[in-house]
């Protein structure tokens, strides 16, 4: 009867513990596509050649070895235009076409390229690059394309990047209430703040 | 005072559709700007450059004459907010409000953004080359003597090149003019101690006393007095100091004393000397002619002279003589008196028999290039252009920093004689009163995107010459600096000279470069030196501290008696300097009009401070519209009732009263200088600040002062939140 009794609760407590588990487990992050205007660049920048799959014809190159600020501040910043001469200067075999012949040509004038902003938020909204990636890429050994990937869409597949999601509070709000690891090996979950002044301030 | 028939009622009615408005455009995002704003990026960056985190550079701060350093915060391309730099031995990486508001002054709507030349009325803008060459044209005409530079307090390489280009011309007439400078004291000082600005330790002195010096709001280097004074509070052996403050309006410092002293305007040099007879009378050794000198000064007598109390005289002088070293101050509210010199004499004289000297009034340094050494100003020097001006013999006239339409005394007839002179160029940031007389105004970059050096006169360790540095790109193409375009006038006098300087960086690198080793680089190359110079701000330079050698003596001393009743007149008018406004140099950065008055708490307007008798006696009340006249002329502003004052005294606050300038300072308030009666100190024939006379007369009109003092005037409505006694009921006898 003791006998029947214990493994009775023994076995309430798994199903218990597993419902508990399955509902800890992560769920994905990504989201339905809310596509944003086209917008059109000085440039237009293939970002597909650049970060795209090398079977694609990509060079698969990390996001932040452009957007190298977006570790480590609120914004991700538009490289400076020596990154891109950098490498370009190096690059003979697409020297003369016309999307690099205009990129020397600012470069020569030392004048900035006037790119158009494509994501943007309210003023009153304070939307802090860093945190995501240090959380995603550095903490939870996400890729760094599927981090970038949850607001950005899929932008190795794009040229000039277009918005992807729909960037409003609520969409917003809806990451923020799905529980993810805390990191890569722990089992511990969270999920992100929800406090109003984690954005607004 | 700002005269406006939009009253409370309008003015929440506009609020209230305004709010509407703003609901309404709140709805679908209007601010986000997909695809329409511009995302900039840099052309070319350094590493240590990101966006949105903050850079700071070093620099010396331009809002008064102290020299402070200062850190800019610079994000993206622009300057934030200003900090103070660490490095500098004058602020200690501390700030004063006034200096927080420089950013006001670089980020000005009212600025000037190109040359102007006069025609008729209107300016008509032109373009830089055909400025210079204009003015080559017209210095060409005339003799070098009839060509007169009038200049602020000037130092470092912007001085040098000034005396160059000057010598260039052969003419030697520079005139350098502070409206509100411690000239007195300076002569007074050289004439003691042997040098113009001694140091003073605060933070050594177990008592000061300090006669009308408004160290801590207003006085030479506030924020390095500050710090002194707080060391000076709460030493290092725990011995708390105790400051008593003179004066015949409380100022700042007044405030902050421990006892604050109404003295009968101009009496000061009598208490001094009646301090000294009571110290000797009190055992301590005085030198005979000082003795024979200060005899008749009987604390009865000087009780009676001052209206300090013989029983404060009595403790004031145990005090001194229990507790030492001490420091004697003069301040501008003792000097600025016909007597003024004697004034100061006489407290210095006190300073000498309480053997400060030498511990509490410590030796300057010497300066090792005396070319960049500053060039201090003072009033006198005005008056002598002036003279000069109304006898024709000033032909070309240039002025650099300084507003003489605004702070000169209407007695003196400045606008009036500015139009006698045929050519005028003044360099200015503002289209202020001096500015609107000129035939050519060229227009100056702000203080925080230009390139100089500064020489600070008052320096806390050693010699220092301090960097001014751009903080950001100009905002304007057409503003140059003043080093860029004494360079250029200098090009057109001495071309194989100057040729080889591109600009002034250029000349400003190789001079610092070329000189490395006085300025401490001796082992570094030329590059590690520059860039460790400007990141560091400031520059200590290799020197020696200087000998004292002045004496004072008490031969010849003579302070007259109190002033004589002036049925006529039966006020003294004491303008009042205030820590953010000064000599209205910076009447147009709002931040400055809008912090409250640390005494009164008046934001945006004049006003005229009285005693409560003295309005009880005219029937005055707080808000009343009156009319301060002198004999050189009258102004209107509201009174405000207050009892730090002595009931002979009235005061209207400096810098107001702007009728050009800009939109913050334009209207606001009065302009307190003008009605100053042309009295001048004896011996140095400066501009007795304090010694106008003045009648008071009701205006008729009434009007609420706005102030953040709450509504009960600062009764604080039975709660006893700051304590204040009388001074007549404070029982001396359980105090210091």
């Amino acid at each position: 009867m003791y006998c029947f009794l214990r493994f009775s609760i023994l076995l309430v407590g798994l199903i218990v513990s597993a419902g508990s588990y399955a509902v800890n487990a992560a769920q994905p992050l990504t989201t339905a596509d809310d596509l944003g205007p086209k917008v059109e660049q000085p440039i237009e920048f293939p970002h597909d050649r650049h970060a795209g799959d090398a079977a694609k014809g990509g060079m698969q190159i990390n996001c932040m070895y452009c957007h190298t600020y977006a570790r480590r501040s609120i914004v991700a910043g538009i490289p400076p235009l020596q990154k891109c001469i950098g490498c370009h200067q190096n690059i003979e075999s697409v020297r003369e076409t016309p999307r690099i012949k205009k990129l020397f040509e600012y470069w020569e004038a030392k004048k900035a390229v006037p790119w158009k902003k494509v994501h943007d938020l309210p003023d009153f909204v304070r939307f802090n690059h860093e945190r995501h990636i240090q959380r995603f890429v550095f903490a939870q050994n996400k890729p760094v394309q599927e981090a970038c990937g949850y607001c950005h869409g899929d932008v190795k597949t794009m040229t000039v990047a277009r918005r992807q999601k729909p960037l409003s509070m609520g969409w917003c709000v809806s990451c923020h209430q799905k529980d993810h690891p805390v990191d890569a090996t722990s089992t511990k979950t969270t999920h992100g703040p929800n406090d109003c002044w984690q954005c607004h301030k | 005072m700002i005269e406006n028939s939009f009253n409370r009622r309008g003015f929440l009615k506009v609020l209230g559709w305004g709010g509407a408005t703003v609901a309404l455009s709140g709805c679908g995002n209007t601010s986000v700007e997909d695809g329409r704003e511009f995302v900039t990026s840099y052309v070319q960056t350094a590493d240590y450059i990101i966006p949105s985190i903050g850079t700071y550079f070093n620099s010396t701060c331009a809002q008064c004459d102290a020299g402070c350093g200062i850190m800019g915060r610079v994000r993206e391309g622009r300057v934030l907010k200003l900090e103070g730099n660490p490095k500098s031995s004058i602020n200690n990486g501390k700030m004063c409000g006034l200096g927080q508001a420089g950013v006001q002054a670089h980020y000005n709507p009212d600025r000037i953004r190109e040359p102007l030349l006069r025609n008729g009325d209107k300016g008509e803008a032109i373009p830089w080359g055909k400025a210079l060459e204009l003015i080559n044209e017209k210095i060409g005409g005339v003799k070098a003597e009839n060509i007169a530079f009038l200049t602020g307090g000037v130092s470092g390489h912007v001085k040098a090149l000034l005396k160059n280009y000057l010598d260039a011309l052969g003419s030697g007439h520079h005139y350098v003019y502070e409206a509100v400078a411690p000239s007195i004291m300076r002569a007074a000082n050289r004439k003691t101690y042997g040098v113009e600005m001694p140091r003073l330790r605060l933070d050594k002195a177990k008592v000061v006393v300090s006669f009308g010096a408004d160290f801590l709001g207003a006085w030479i280097s506030p924020v390095h007095f500050s710090q002194q004074y707080a060391r000076f509070r709460k030493a290092d052996n725990g011995e708390r100091g105790v400051l008593v403050q003179v004066e015949s309006k409380m100022t700042l410092t007044g405030a902050n004393a421990d006892r604050w002293l109404a003295i009968r305007p101009g009496t000061e040099g009598i208490l001094a000397l009646g301090l000294i007879n009571a110290l000797a009378a009190a055992g301590l050794s005085v030198p005979g002619d000082v003795a024979a000198v200060v005899r008749e000064y009987t604390t009865d007598r000087v009780s009676k002279d001052t209206g300090v109390s013989a029983e404060h005289i009595g403790r004031l002088a145990a005090l001194l003589k229990e507790r030492s070293p001490s420091l004697v101050i003069a301040g501008s509210a003792a000097e600025g008196y016909a007597h003024g010199s004697q004034n100061a004499t006489a407290i210095a004289l006190l300073n000498q028999v309480l053997g400060n000297v030498g511990k509490t009034v410590e030796a300057p340094s010497s300066i090792p290039f005396p070319q960049m050494a500053p060039s201090t100003g003072n009033r006198f020097a005005l008056q002598s252009l002036n003279d000069n001006m109304a006898q024709d013999k000033v032909k070309v006239l240039f002025s650099y920093g300084v507003n003489p339409v605004f702070t000169a005394p209407a007695s003196m007839k400045l606008k009036e004689n500015l139009k006698k002179v045929p050519f005028k160029v003044v360099f200015a940031h503002y289209m202020d009163e001096t500015a609107l007389e000129a035939d050519l105004v060229l227009p100056l970059n702000s203080a925080l995107e230009d390139w100089a050096t500064v020489m600070p006169e008052y320096v806390a360790e050693g010699a220092q010459l301090n960097i001014q540095q751009p903080l950001m790109e100009k905002l304007y193409p057409g503003t140059l600096g003043m080093g860029d375009i004494l360079l250029a006038l200098l090009k057109q006098r001495r071309p194989d000279e100057y040729k080889g300087y591109e600009d002034f960086y250029s000349y400003l690198r190789s001079a610092m470069v070329s000189n490395k080793g006085a300025l401490g680089g001796s082992t570094t190359d030329d590059d590690t030196f520059w860039d460790a110079t400007l990141s560091h701000g400031v520059v200590k330079l290799v020197s020696t501290p200087v000998n004292m050698s002045g004496n004072v003596s008490a031969k010849g001393l003579v302070v007259p008696g109190p002033f004589a009743e002036d049925s006529a007149y039966p006020f003294h008018l004491i303008p009042a300097v205030s820590a953010s406004l000064r000599d209205g140099r910076n009447a147009n950065e709002p931040w400055l009009q809008e912090s409250p008055d640390p005494l009164t708490t008046i934001v945006w307007d004049s006003w005229v401070e009285m005693h409560p008798k003295t309005a009880a006696k005219l029937g005055i009340v707080e808000g009343d519209i009156v009319e301060v006249a002198s004999r050189s002329g009258a102004i209107k502003a509201q009174v405000y009732v207050f009892t730090g004052i002595h009931p002979d005294v009235i005061s209207v606050p400096l810098g107001y009263g702007h009728e050009a300038m800009g939109r913050y300072a334009k209207g606001v308030g009065v302009n307190a200088f003008k009605i100053l009666d042309p009295v001048f100190d004896k011996e140095t024939g400066e501009l007795a600040m304090h010694e106008t006379r003045v009648k008071v007369s009701k205006a008729g009109r009434r009007v609420v002062i706005v102030k953040d003092e709450g509504p009960a005037g600062g009764n604080q409505m039975g709660r006893k939140i700051a304590v204040r006694v009388s001074s007549n009921k404070v029982n001396l006898s359980e105090e210091v």
